[in-house]
């Protein structure tokens, strides 16, 4: 009986263990933290913009989903709804200036009062494509 | 793809397209948010970087945006999402292009509220489908605010949700636009 009560007792354990590590690491695991992310790729902002606008079908499956390290000139910091934007315009559009828009962390906000238009600057970001005007990234950071 | 991709640009440029107009206007920092209400969990999702245009001469209005850009509380349904609902790597972006119906009704060159109806084509997961929705445009010391709270059939646009998380996700979703655009002319 007691061999039993120990078996059971085992698998129960070991059930609870599989469940919490599931829930913790599966169903509830965090988002990656984007800032401290090895970037997939580093290169400038006026190469991935082109390489959407040549081959947008290529470059999607390169980049689409990917952390890249961009260089480029900031040319403005938009602000909206107390989130902050960095773009870098490489041409004009039909819906006015197009180029890469960089979405930032929430954390990095405090550091847009040091930048400066025409600064060139270093970011990273997740990729999450390209709209016909612009390549797009969230969770954007400064690179030091 | 390409061939939907260059019909949308084209309609895009019919309907706001060339220097000709001189009433446009467009943000690229609009907010969709989709709110999924079932009974084993609630799942909302944000994307703060869509596109938006709208003619307040021809009353033409459109918005576009990539699925990839919607963020989740939980990394696992963004995963989920992305991969097996919409598949976002297929498909990745969604859009509307559309017109209002009442425009006289609406005075885009004084400050004020004024209720609308636009309807046009929403496109999800390269499924068209013709809608007819209410909202808001809200016209404030030159920028245009619009605004509209409407639901969607997932089943419709050909997002299959399998039985064994149907208790996590709602059949029809609940989907909130809002943009504020401000006046393209120099």
């Amino acid at each position: 009986m007691k061999k039993y009560l120990r078996i059971f007792t085992m698998l129960a354990a070991t059930g609870m263990l599989a469940g919490i590590f599931v829930y913790v690491f599966v169903i509830n695991k965090s988002h990656p933290d984007y800032a401290a992310a090895r970037a997939d790729y580093a290169l400038n902002a006026g190469e991935i913009f082109e390489a959407y606008r040549s081959d947008q079908a290529a470059a999607s499956s390169l980049y689409d989903g990917k952390i890249v390290e961009l260089t480029g000139q900031l040319t403005a910091i938009e602000n909206a709804d107390n989130e902050a934007y960095l773009c870098f315009v490489l041409d004009e559009g039909l819906f006015g200036p197009e180029g890469v828009r960089l979405h930032l962390l929430k954390s990095e906000n405090n550091k847009v009062s040091t930048l400066q238009q025409g600064e060139w600057v270093r970011i990273k970001g997740y990729v999450t494509g390209y709209n016909e005007t612009d390549v797009l990234l969230e969770h954007g950071s400064l690179v030091q | 793809m390409r061939t939907h991709q260059f019909v949308l640009t084209m309609v895009l440029f019919l309907a706001l397209g060339g220097e000709a107009f001189s009433q446009k206007f467009a943000t690229k920092t609009g907010t969709i948010r989709f709110y999924s209400e079932a009974p084993a969990e609630n799942i909302e999702a944000i994307n703060k970087q869509v596109n938006s245009a709208l003619d307040t001469q021809s009353g033409d209005f459109v918005f576009k945006v990539l699925m990839k850009g919607f963020q989740f509380e939980k990394a696992l349904m963004q995963e989920h999402f992305n991969e097996n609902y919409v598949e976002s790597h297929k498909y990745p972006n969604a859009s509307f292009v559309g017109k209002i119906n009442n425009l006289s009704e609406v005075d885009f060159s004084k400050n004020g509220t004024y209720e609308a109806t636009v309807s046009g084509k929403l496109t999800i997961k390269g499924v068209s489908k013709d809608v007819t929705e209410k909202g808001t445009f809200e016209v404030k010391d030159g920028t245009i605010g619009g605004k509209s709270i409407f639901y969607v059939k997932l089943a419709d646009y050909g997002v299959e949700i399998p039985k064994t998380v149907m208790k996590n996700i709602a059949e029809t979703i609940e989907i909130t636009v809002d943009v504020s655009m401000i006046s393209l002319n120099k």
